[in-house]
């Protein structure tokens, strides 16, 4: 791994022991959240945390540990996405807890598109295959550190999953590249079709 | 020192922990693959003066690369580079015999098969390049499910012995000190991380195995226990690797309490 872990300045782990050490993410405030979302968020990733803009994630729904987690991640540089520079750069703890507790409040909506049912059931089987739905849950909303799947963006979904498998981005440890390492191209279009329709 | 596929190189060190010099960047020259998954490094030189890495496989099974899953040597410039083992899932501890000079390593079996196992596998290399298992047979002799062949544990080495179901085998060293009785001389101590694949919780502990030079003959012993309740199934602390000291003390690193113990004996 090249990338994230060069750029390191702040340990993430150490970083997300003094955040959760300092309260903040205990006590994460809707309200604030939702006005700091409109002003720093929405723009990219809808007004209603479902995203209606290529390869740019839905957030609604996803569970708050989560989401706190690649906010320090952004703000730290250890995940280094040029479209979240500047925008987590100033982000303060008490923002991250509150954005994360908005988020995590709102009812995702599966974007538009046909469901393919071949291509879904492809998808169902691998997800077996490869058991997601042992950190993802059965219904894929996730959990703590592991992201809401299910109704996520297909486009972003792909996008995610093809990163993990090319060994570019790793999450809190290296489950997701090990997991996927040697899934096709196919293998992979047919999982984010499934998930991206699961209701 | 190795991080995934970065290797560096300081020198004079131990005359600079104050203020270390800027290394020297062996990273091209070792050529090591760059997956992160079962990429950390534990390194050591061997008795021959080449350096010993491990490359563990990117995937919990799978057919790995001819770069991946296995153990390597080379001169300490990177050059020379040896595949002395192949068929290691993920080694992150390995000795040398103090007879033999043989090298032994301890190798985490795959996740998902089985609650029970593939155990973890203590191994001894007995010749350059020799075949250990991965992917197709594990522990004793256990095909694996999901990647079948015909006659899959043909031309591989079973292990000396195996050392739990999903414990984390991980650090061993051969004790060669002289203040532990002398029974332990030549004894293996592991460090076993502990089990997160498995619904009731094993490892968590330092063992001892006693071993014949030839491999032919382990007896497992505890010998650093009480890290898990297994009543209550849960742990408080988690070894991961061990270190002789000069006077014969035994150092038990714990990642779970970012602490190092020290072992010691007196009569």
């Amino acid at each position: 791994m090249g990338g994230p872990l060069r750029h390191l300045r702040v340990p993430w782990l150490a970083a997300l022991a003094a955040f959760w050490a300092h309260g903040a993410a205990a006590a994460g405030d809707v309200e604030r959240g939702s006005a700091k979302a409109a002003q720093a968020c929405a723009a990219c990733h809808g007004a209603d945390g479902n995203s209606t803009m290529e390869n740019i994630p839905s957030l609604a729904g996803q569970p708050e540990t989560f989401t706190t987690l690649q906010l320090i991640l952004f703000r730290e540089r250890v995940r280094d996405v040029a479209a979240m520079r500047d925008v987590a750069r100033p982000l303060s703890d008490d923002d991250i807890a509150d954005l994360a507790a908005y988020y995590a409040r709102l009812p995702p909506r599966p974007g538009p598109g046909a469901r393919d049912p071949a291509k879904a059931e492809t998808g169902a089987a691998l997800a077996e295959r490869l058991r997601c739905a042992t950190c993802h849950e059965r219904n894929y909303a996730g959990r703590e550190q592991m992201p809401r799947l299910a109704a996520q963006r297909e486009d972003y979904l792909l996008h995610s999953m093809r990163e993990y498998r090319d060994n570019q981005r790793a999450g809190t440890d290296t489950t997701m590249q090990g997991v996927l390492y040697g899934v096709s191209d196919g293998e992979l279009a047919a999982l984010a079709h499934y998930l991206a329709q699961l209701r | 020192m190795a991080a995934i596929n970065r290797v560096l190189r300081y020198d004079g060190i131990e005359d600079k922990l104050d203020s270390p010099p800027q290394p020297t960047d062996l990273t091209d020259a070792f050529k090591l693959p760059s997956e992160q998954h079962h990429g950390w490094k534990f390194l050591a030189f061997g008795p021959d003066g080449k350096l010993y890495v491990p490359i563990g496989a990117p995937c919990n099974i799978c057919e790995p690369s001819p770069n991946h899953a296995q153990i390597r040597r080379y001169n300490p410039d990177g050059s020379g580079m040896e595949v002395v083992a192949r068929g290691v899932r993920n080694s992150v501890g390995f000795d040398f015999h103090p007879q033999t000079r043989e090298l032994w390593f301890t190798d985490n079996g795959r996740d998902w098969q089985d609650e029970n196992g593939p155990e973890e596998e203590l191994n001894r290399v007995s010749q350059p390049g020799e075949n250990f298992g991965f992917p197709y047979c594990h522990a004793m002799g256990i095909p694996d499910q999901d990647l079948k062949k015909a006659n899959p544990c043909e031309g591989t080495t079973k292990p000396v012995v195996t050392l739990g179901p999903h414990t984390a085998a991980l650090g061993m060293r051969f004790y060669t000190g002289q203040m532990f009785p002398a029974e332990y001389r030549d004894r293996i101590f592991v460090a076993r991380r502990g089990s997160w694949n498995r619904t009731q919780k094993a490892g968590y502990d330092v063992v001892s195995v006693k071993v014949s030079p030839d491999g032919k003959e382990a007896k497992i012993e505890p010998f650093v226990t009480g890290f898990l309740d297994e009543g209550a199934n849960a742990f408080w602390g988690r070894p991961v690797d061990v270190m002789q000291m000069p006077d014969g003390a035994l150092l038990v690193s714990d990642e779970e309490n970012g602490a190092i113990y020290r072992v010691s004996y007196s009569r």
